[in-house]
């Protein structure tokens, strides 16, 4: 996978797995799985969401929308509960799909084009709308979705599930799972010699 | 000794624990029922059954092993939390879950952050000394005692000299040594400004205490300690009360309290994989935290109580506060490496006590405070409104940002309370709702908070970037106090209504206190066993 540029163009998080615990292992290491089929997106519901993904965290790699997208169809799949919920938000499931729905009515309305075909400026500028709630979104059967919740919840999990994935870690330096290891060398200036090493290059700005 | 010791004790009979509950030790005749294995829940269970005492314990979260459930990660550990939904409401909707809520053997002590901090004797008379709030009906001189037991039960690390309240040091077990560069980097800030900071006082083993391992400094906290260095009632209190005959069942969600003719608290209703048992006891201790405890309370009305058990004053659910908890982001050109070392190693309460040149009343504590990739994208995503290219930019330079956390008193107020929904759970029960809204002069206290800790970032060099809008840790819901027309339970957490029913937990708190709650609830805890031991021993219950 291509690398973004950052401090850390050669540290690998995995080159590490052997010192990890094995259900550590085994949790991070499903994150590179292929996809597999989904069971709760549909293909259409999938395009927008790795639009909007791509713009919310401004990394449009294809293999790391991959996983955010497993994540949220997992979370669709999950009866756990969501721990908190504001008063008059629908349910995850209903809002995340009422929201696509919703979003891609107000592109048709605006640009007469739906969502995944609008350019990014016209894509952002919605999201912005979402975020600042000036828009008012509808589902399908007509119940009103929330913009703000509705842009926040779906935030939470693309932002999540993308900081969790190790290719993220390795360009950002996180030495990630360190159990049983541990760390030695905490202070001001050092490190162990297995963590990442800054280079010489520095992030583009 | 070759067995895990955790491991052993999930298997406490005899080295089976049977999955059917038609086998349990003590079905009909326990002397005491505690609901809630969490922080509280465990060290009541452990003193009361090594005093001799029949003691089962139901918990609804699981019987975590470390070593199996636990993982180095953010994402899979958020089912540490609770996770059910609980509706929320108010100007400052509340995070739930994993921010504030634990679940399974241990509580919220399985996924805390260890930070040990008793609180000072102003914090038990804000109505005396502040004309707001109200007064504890205890002081701080009847916590004492249980502070200092706690601390050596457990093996507090800190340092020699604690320069705030009246607690001056030293602690049981030395302070950590090194402190992670971020702490460092507090401390300097704090001394270029004239301010006096500590290593933290920690319930995380600085040497090897109890047979248990000192910290690796691996830094997942939040996530579970993996190599037990951390106390928690997983690791401490719970497989000692095991071992002195203690019963517990987890999975066990209980649903109702059933009291006898005479009023008394009788038996409780759980729920384990869809059947509902019985627990008989005769002396019931709800240690449920602070939204369960309303919650079951005010779903068990019945007959002569249709306002919900222990009700009478109306106050059941109400006061409920959590600690303003914003965290501000600085950058610097030398590396920082949040994610290195306990999260916590370094603490100033230079703020705590109320002054009138501040306008504002009560106060504060900071830390510095680490983190991983996904709670600081989460958090200046979410909460700061930081996404796209910027948190690309801030994101890139993770390892370039210090961190420092607020624990702000927030002051009680009877509109932030816990009721009942409309909406049922799997249990049939109503899915509790959490109102909150900050007050006037939380508020002016969080800002006063922001502007130190930028303050203390730039002192140190670096350059605050971001300020995340969060809050920490819960408390109130069944408060204590000696008038039965305000309060839910007494000094002794002894409900007002029902003698035989106890509340023990961050639920009786009566303010929030300037500092982290944890060792207020522990010493509550201790002392509520040997009251409880007491007042069966004098047959008075
Ligand atoms: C991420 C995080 C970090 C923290 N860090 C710190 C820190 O550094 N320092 C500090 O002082 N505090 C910290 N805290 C706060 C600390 O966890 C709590 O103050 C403490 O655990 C409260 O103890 P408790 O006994 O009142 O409740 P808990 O420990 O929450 O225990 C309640 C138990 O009751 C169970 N329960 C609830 N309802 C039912 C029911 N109906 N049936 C059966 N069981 C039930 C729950 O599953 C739970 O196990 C932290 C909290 C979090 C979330
Ligand atoms: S930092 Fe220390 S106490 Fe915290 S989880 Fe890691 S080993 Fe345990």
């Amino acid at each position: 996978m291509e690398r973004i540029k950052s401090y850390y163009q050669d540290f690998n998080v995995f080159a590490n797995e052997d010192h990890w615990d094995d259900h550590t292992r085994e949790i991070v290491r499903k994150r590179l799985e292929p996809t597999g089929s989904l069971q709760k997106l549909t293909g259409e519901q999938v395009d927008m969401l790795r639009n909007i993904a791509s713009l919310l965290l401004d990394d449009g790699r294809s293999s790391l929308l991959d996983w955010v997208i497993k994540h949220i169809d997992n979370k669709l799949q999950s009866d756990i509960g969501e721990a908190q919920r504001k008063v008059g938000v629908p349910p995850f499931a209903t809002l995340l799909k009422g929201g696509l729905y919703a979003l891609n009515e107000l592109a048709q309305g605006e640009n007469g084009s739906p969502f995944t075909a609008l350019t990014p400026e016209q894509q952002t500028s919605l999201l912005v709308a979402l975020e600042n709630n000036t828009v008012t979104l509808t589902a399908e059967d007509g119940q009103p979705i929330p913009p703000k919740d509705f842009f926040n919840n779906l935030l939470s999990e693309v932002v999540s599930a993308h900081y969790s994935h190790p290719q993220v870690w390795s360009e950002i330096g996180y030495a990630g799972p360190a159990y049983p290891r541990g760390y030695v060398r905490l202070e001001v200036g050092l490190s162990d010699p297995w963590e990442a090493r800054m280079s010489k290059e520095g992030p583009e700005r | 000794m070759s067995q895990d010791p955790i491991q052993h004790n999930i298997c406490h009979y005899d080295g089976h624990r049977y999955d059917d509950l038609d086998h349990r030790k003590y079905a009909t005749d326990a002397d005491v029922v505690i609901v809630g294995a969490g922080t509280a829940g465990g060290i009541i269970a452990y003193e009361l059954a090594r005093s001799g005492l029949k003691v089962v314990v139901i918990e609804a979260g699981p019987f975590w092993n470390p070593q199996s459930d636990f993982a180095s990660d953010e994402l899979a550990m958020a089912t540490l939390g609770w996770q059910d939904t609980r509706l929320t409401d108010g100007q400052n909707p509340l995070r739930m879950g994993h921010n504030n809520s634990g679940r399974g053997i241990g509580g919220g002590s399985a996924h805390w952050t260890g930070v040990c901090l008793r609180f000072h004797e102003s914090d038990f008379e804000m109505r005396s000394r502040d004309g707001i709030g109200e007064d504890w009906p205890i002081s701080y001189a009847d916590l004492e005692p249980y502070y200092r037991y706690i601390e050596k039960q457990i093996g507090v690390s800190g340092p020699k000299h604690f320069p705030w309240g009246s607690f001056q040091g030293p602690y049981p077990m030395p302070e950590r040594d090194p402190i992670s560069a971020n702490s460092e980097v507090f401390r300097i800030g704090c001394e270029r400004l004239g301010l006096k900071s500590v290593v933290t006082p920690l319930a995380i083993n600085s040497a090897p205490f109890d047979g248990r391992p000192p910290c690796t400094n691996r830094g997942f906290c939040n996530q579970g300690c993996m190599p037990n260095a951390k106390y928690s009632g997983l690791v401490h209190h719970v497989p000692k009360a095991i071992e002195a005959g203690a019963e517990f069942l987890t999975d066990c969600m209980v649903t109702q309290i059933e009291l006898d003719e005479k009023g008394r608290a009788k038996s409780v209703i759980f729920n384990y994989k869809g059947v509902e048992y019985r627990q008989r006891g005769r002396v019931i201790v709800l240690a449920s935290f602070v939204v369960e405890t309303p919650r079951l309370l005010l779903a068990s009305a019945q007959n002569g109580h249709p306002d919900g058990l222990c009700n009478s004053s109306g106050t059941v659910g109400r006061y409920i506060m959590p600690h303003s908890s914003h965290d501000v982001y600085g950058r610097f050109e030398h590396e920082i490496r949040l994610y290195k070392g306990t999260p916590v190693m370094a603490t100033t309460q230079e703020f705590y006590e109320t002054r009138h040149d501040r306008g504002f009343l009560r106060g504060y504590t900071l830390h510095a405070h680490g983190s991983r990739p996904v709670a600081m994208a989460k958090g200046l995503a979410v909460q700061a409104g930081v996404w796209g290219r910027r948190l690309r930019d801030a994101m890139v330079h993770y390892n370039h940002y210090g961190r420092i956390t607020l624990v702000g008193e927030v002051l009680p107020d009877a509109a932030n309370r816990v009721t009942l929904s409309d909406e049922r759970d799997e249990y049939g029960l109503p899915v509790p709702k959490v109102t909150f809204s900050y007050g006037d002069n939380d508020r002016k206290l969080i800002d006063h908070a922001v502007h130190m800790m930028k303050e203390i970032l730039t002192a140190a060099g670096g350059t605050p970037e971001f300020v995340v809008p969060d809050t920490a840790h819960l408390s109130g819901g069944a408060r204590m106090g000696d008038d039965p027309e305000t309060s839910v339970v007494n000094h002794h957490c002894q409900t007002h209504d029902i003698p035989n029913l106890f509340i023990c937990s961050a639920a009786v708190f009566v303010t929030s206190g300037g500092g982290n709650p944890t060792h207020t609830v522990m010493a509550l805890a201790a002392r509520t066993a040997d009251t409880i031991q007491d007042l069966l021993k004098r047959q008075d219950l």
